[in-house]
């Protein structure tokens, strides 16, 4: 579903990403991780063709994203961590837009579905301006999933939601996964992608320091599979100081 | 304190120049710099420097009839801009830091005299720079520079501590239960009183002088200025504005003696209006942080070229027809972009538009002798068409330049780059073709007869009204494409975002980019004038002139319907390759 090769964006003389090479296939859920400034969002947004990579090829569903961008496009789904809304559009009135961008038939069918299950199926004649931070992360996703992409990439997809949004953020993307769809996820939240992501690519400066499962990084690592967690992969595999917090001290009670 | 406030004031200052002086080895700012300069230059500074050529203006002040006069219209000016600060605002004094200043000095060991001389202080750099905005333009009309600097200061400095003194004594009067329709109607209540009192004077004194059609006359304005200037100087106003007169007297001083002698009693207003503010025992602080939050929320507006500088409140449109799901995408842009305008175009607007046209038609008909209403209506209305043909792309912004913050959700959307053009283009292309419809309508039916014992037919003016309606449509696309193509061509030029330059060399970019406007723009419609005046021509020898026109017009719509055409292909193509990453870096 997403095949990448030789992936290199440069600005100037700065490479942000520098010859990158990785596939995610229909149903796995990829977590893309690393220190700030590794890339990851440069990388995001080449795959999604916001940005066009100074080398290199991405296919989107077979579709070369340089050569056949609109096809590639129809096919994915780039939900960014800022959500990017149009103020002067009311929450349907920004489905509607999406429908008729994606060429959604079936709109009203599937819009009603998703903004109740992204609760917010009330706030459906709000302006963004009337919505909290994660209301509007959640209408930026709707409009994202809106056209059932085949490809969905997400650059740090919890920030903003409250604890039930995060739970149901978490089933909805193993949902996707599951019919069918191919999710790279960005986050700095090691748990999150440990707990939903069957592959990780770990980048460091803009250069692949490892990619697989985690078990296979598992066992690259120390030999043994299963016996880090990705925290400590992470930082065996970035070389970063990641020594263990210092246990608080304890706050006796005075006596008397 | 306060040489903690000099070191922030001149290292922020200095910091400041150097950076601007820094950015002056790109070429963007320099040559924006260069033009920015010589503009200023040619507008504002040779007529301080007394350049040979340079225009010598009026000294305000060398007729003593006159200078009573201005004095006193001066001074009726700042009565209202000082009644204004009584009667309009609704909050409470609150002094206006910045979040960063708010963060600072709030909690610093400062007392609350230490925070107002700090915004005395700071409230300085504004002032010198609006005194020597004022006296750049202000000296177009002669004079003395250092009188109308030192007078500006005064009366700036003066205005500056009555706002904050009045919005204390707001809060004052709202701690002790006044509540602001109490003080609106106190106000209201003692400005009828010497309204009144003003009226009944000259009522009195000066019967059967106020011929309405002699002062209502634009065309000969000598009666008005008599009469205004009796009520002004004379009887009981010019003891009513007397304060007003001593701050703006040493503005209109004509010599260095004048000044010195105006100079006391205007020093003396502003002494008291220090004491007052100093001696407010108000607490002004929460006040100053929600002060401080809207600042910055205007600022940030500013900045993303919002020239309101105005947090943008948005309210739920209507929209202009139902998007069905099916369809080509294009009418999908313009549907959102025409829901956005929608927030423009409020029946304020309109009405506000109307007024201005009605005024406008009000003074011509004045001034152009002989001219009756109605021609001059129809020369507006066909002027008005004109000007939004030429500057409308300006101020109708619903297309790349609005959308560019969103440029990567765009760029995301499975569409070819030429749709996308198309669909920005046609929010303000729709709008300006529909006003200029209605302004091409006005002025062919109310040109029947025009100035200088013009007369059209009703088919010759229909012929051409139709005719310049066929090109309107591709004029406008061909008039909006050109900002929007030079915004994604540069749009490190563009004047927005968060880093948008400011000052002299945003002038000089701003004046770079109308004047290539202009050029590009009259090179495109070479093609078309050429096929219009041969087809005319042409035309002209078998059938009448108005058939001509219709004809000829036909063909150069066509003529530039290919070329919007061509520009969309080219725009989509721009927008394809628009890098967002480097109009964001």
């Amino acid at each position: 579903m997403i095949e990448v090769a030789g992936l290199t964006k440069a600005y100037g003389e700065f490479v942000a990403v520098n010859d990158l090479s990785f596939a995610v296939q229909s149903g796995q859920v990829m977590g893309l991780v690393g220190p700030n400034g590794a890339g990851k969002t440069t990388t995001l947004r080449c795959l999604s063709g916001i940005i066009p990579p100074s080398r290199g090829t991405i296919r989107i569903c077979g579709f070369d994203l340089r050569t056949d961008s609109v096809k590639a496009k129809r096919e994915l789904a780039f939900l960014n961590d800022e959500p990017r809304l149009f103020d002067y559009l009311t929450v349907e009135q920004h489905l509607a837009f999406v429908a008729r961008i994606y060429g959604v038939q079936d709109f009203a069918a599937k819009a009603v579905p998703l903004l109740e299950e992204l609760e917010i199926a009330d706030k459906r004649n709000s302006l963004p301006g009337e919505l909290s931070r994660g209301m509007k992360q959640k209408l930026a996703i709707a409009c994202g999933l809106l056209h059932s992409p085949k490809v969905i990439y997400m650059d740090e997809p919890l920030t903003g939601l409250d604890p039930l949004g995060i739970r149901r953020m978490k089933d909805s993307i193993l949902k996707r996964a599951r019919d069918g769809a191919a999710i790279i996820i960005s986050s700095h939240l090691l748990h999150l992608v440990q707990e939903i992501c069957s592959h990780i690519l770990i980048l460091k400066q803009g250069r692949k320091v490892i990619d697989g499962t985690i078990a296979e990084i598992a066992t690259r690592f120390s030999g043994r599979a299963g016996q880090l967690n990705l925290e400590e992969l992470f930082f065996k595999a970035t070389e970063e100081q990641g020594a263990a917090p210092e246990p608080p001290p304890v706050i006796g009670v005075p006596p008397g | 304190m306060i040489s903690a406030l000099f070191y922030l004031q001149y290292h922020s200052i200095r910091n400041r120049l150097v950076q601007r002086f820094k950015r002056l080895r790109q070429p963007k700012y320099l040559f924006g710099a260069i033009v920015g300069g010589i503009y200023f230059y040619f507008y504002f500074f040779r007529y301080i420097f007394g350049v040979h050529g340079a225009r010598h203006g009026v000294k305000l002040g060398a007729n003593l009839g006159n200078a009573a006069l201005y004095e006193s219209l001066g001074a009726v000016v700042l009565f209202v801009v000082v009644l204004l600060a009584w009667i309009i605002p609704h909050q409470r004094g609150a002094l206006a830091f910045t979040e960063t200043e708010v963060a600072f000095l709030f909690p610093a060991p400062v007392s609350r005299r230490g925070l107002i001389h700090y915004k005395l202080l700071r409230s300085q750099t504004a002032i010198l720079f609006t005194t020597l905005f004022l006296v750049l333009v202000t000296n177009r009309f002669g004079g003395h520079s250092w009188i109308r600097a030192a007078g500006w200061w005064l009366l700036l400095c003066t205005l500056n501590l009555h706002f904050i003194g009045s919005s204390f004594a707001r809060t004052m009067l709202l701690e002790r239960g006044i509540s602001n329709w109490q003080r609106r109607l106190v106000t209201f209540l003692v400005l009828l009183g010497l309204g009144a009192w003003v009226v009944i004077w000259a009522g009195r004194t000066m019967p059967g002088r106020f011929p309405i059609d002699q002062l209502t006359n634009l065309a000969d304005l000598e009666p008005l200025r008599q009469y205004l200037q009796q009520i002004l100087t004379s009887g009981p106003m010019p003891y009513l504005l007397l304060p007003f007169r001593w701050v703006v007297r040493p503005y209109l001083a004509h010599d260095a003696l004048t000044f010195l002698k105006a100079l006391g009693p205007a020093l003396l207003l502003m002494a008291l209006h220090y004491w007052w503010v100093i001696r407010a025992d108000v607490a002004f602080e929460e006040a100053s942080v929600d002060a401080s939050k809207r600042l910055a929320e205007r600022v940030a507006a500013l900045r993303a070229g919002n020239f309101r500088g105005r947090k943008t409140t948005f309210k739920r449109k209507r929209p202009p027809f139902e998007l069905r799901p099916g369809g080509w995408p294009a009418i999908g842009l313009l549907w959102k972009n025409l829901i956005s305008a929608g927030q423009a175009f409020t029946l304020r607007v309109w009405v506000v538009l109307a007024a201005m046209g009605f005024a406008i038609a009000a003074i011509l008909r004045g001034t152009a002798a002989g001219s009756g209403f109605i021609p001059v209506v129809a020369m507006i209305a066909l002027m008005l068409m004109v000007w939004l043909l030429l500057l409308g792309p300006q101020f109708l912004r619903q297309d790349f330049r609005q959308d560019l913050a969103q440029a990567d959700l765009l760029k995301s959307y499975p569409l070819p780059g030429w749709q996308i053009a198309l669909g920005e283009l046609l929010a303000p292309a729709t709008i300006m073709t529909g006003i200029e419809l209605l302004l091409l309508g006005i002025g062919v039916a109310l040109s029947a007869e025009l100035p200088g014992n013009l007369r059209l037919n009703l088919g010759m003016r229909l012929n051409i009204g139709l005719g310049v309606a066929c090109m309107l449509p591709m004029l406008n696309m061909l008039t909006l494409q050109i900002p929007n193509a030079a915004v994604l061509l540069l749009p490190a030029w563009f004047q927005a975002g968060k880093d948008s330059p400011q000052g002299i060399e945003a002038t000089g970019q701003r004046l770079i980019f109308l004047l290539g406007s202009f050029i590009v723009f009259f090179l495109a419609l070479i093609p078309a004038t050429v096929g219009f005046a041969a087809v005319f021509v042409g035309v002209n020898m078998v059938l009448s002139q108005p058939i001509a026109f219709l004809a000829a017009s036909l063909v150069a719509a066509a003529v530039l319907a290919i070329e919007v055409g061509l520009g969309v292909m080219l725009l989509g193509w721009l927008f394809e390759r628009f890098d967002v990453s480097d109009s964001q870096a």
